[in-house]
């Protein structure tokens, strides 16, 4: 079903146009929470590819990229905080 | 009320494993017992940070479907307050009106205070910044992308809508 | 079948729209509700999307994979959102015309 990869193609477009927000970003929370949409975004497709292809292992990258994604966001939030 | 420390390690076992064995999805008898000591370990370390309530407490059918039900409304609300969201920031003239309100919440226990903070942030339009405690009533401060009250009770109303009154039919 | 290509319709209509969203609005604040709004249902249709093909397909390991994944994003977002919210307040980001500012007045930034 070539659909799959259509819209993935899609999500990947959304996510090289958010990288516009991440490089010029006036403030460094602007390019987190940008970064973290990229993130999320980057997981959608490869979730859809991977049904496509009927390859288990692209869903574990997935995962993998999901768990980093929010640990890294939660690492810079709490060292702009002060608390680290 | 603060549960046994038996009683906590055994509700985080049960968590771990329940996932173990979702992600393995084999059913041999070698992944089995690897699974059950890896988890009893975590258990052991992690136990404290997990379980500062009674979490037998959802052992209940009457609380356990209003959970089902709960996640079905707040799909609802969440659907509604997507639309909204994706009105406005595709609107051309941009009408937003950000404001930081303070709203007073009724749910008493840990876990219903942070189940419904989460709900809050996770409907796009409301992201919950700080939770406070003043003489034994809980407050939210709430950054909001349309103030149309600046009284605290009608906001609060307008923001939780029906999700408060499901989290105090699940929590106390 | 059609039901899997709507259902993507959605998800991608709603990511659309989060991503101009980020790309427009005026400050860091309402920048994180749009990004809130390309996790939430941006994510969740496309992901129901590939959860219904894949039972279709009766492949049951990677459909409990894929409901996990989703279910992983929607618990673990606000937690990431709640954060930098606050962080970006306590590091004194700018904010244009708040209507009203409850936060700042009970907690002065020192």
């Amino acid at each position: 079903m070539i659909g799959f990869v259509i819209v993935s193609i899609l999500y990947i477009i959304l996510a090289i146009a958010l990288l516009y927000r991440v490089f010029k970003g006036p403030h460094a929370v602007d390019r987190v929470v940008a970064g973290d949409s990229v993130d999320i975004l980057t997981v959608v497709a490869l979730v859809l590819f991977s049904v496509y292809s009927g390859r288990g292992i692209y869903l574990d990258i997935a995962l993998s990229i999901a768990i980093l994604g929010i640990i890294g966001t939660l690492l810079i939030s709490k060292y702009l905080e002060g608390k680290l | 009320m603060k549960p046994s420390k038996f009683n906590s390690i055994l509700s985080t076992f049960i968590f771990c494993y329940l996932f173990w064995i979702i992600f393995t999805w084999t059913f041999t008898s070698q992944e089995l017992i690897t699974g059950a000591i890896v988890s009893l370990l975590v258990a052991i370390l992690t136990s404290r940070f997990f379980i500062h309530e009674d979490a037998n407490y959802l052992f209940n059918p009457a609380r356990f479907l209003n959970l089902v039900l709960y996640i079905f409304i707040f799909l609802m609300e969440l659907w509604k307050a997507n639309v909204d969201v994706a009105k406005r920031a595709l609107s051309p003239s941009l009408p937003v009106n950000p404001g930081i309100v303070k709203v007073p919440t009724e749910v008493k226990s840990e876990y219903g205070l942070s189940m419904l903070a989460n709900s809050i942030t996770l409907t796009p339009g409301t992201i919950t910044m700080e939770i406070t405690e003043e003489d034994n009533k809980n407050y939210y401060y709430i950054h909001w992308i349309d103030v149309s009250e600046k009284d605290r009770t009608k906001a609060g109303e307008a923001i939780k809508g029906t999700l408060e009154n499901w989290v105090r039919r699940i929590w106390k | 079948m059609y039901l899997v290509y709507i259902l993507m319709a959605i998800g991608l209509f709603f990511a659309f729209a989060g991503t101009v969203g980020v790309l427009r609005m005026p400050d860091a604040y309402c920048r994180m509700q749009s990004s809130t709004n390309i996790a939430t249902l941006g994510t969740l249709g496309a992901l129901l999307g590939a959860f219904l093909y894949a039972i279709y397909l009766k492949n049951t390991g990677m459909a409990i994979k894929i409901l996990f994944i989703a279910v992983f994003i929607i618990v673990t977002n606000p937690v990431a959102g709640h954060a930098i919210c606050k962080a970006a307040y306590k590091r004194g980001v700018k904010a244009e015309k708040l209507t009203c500012d409850d936060y700042g007045r009970d907690f002065p930034n020192e």
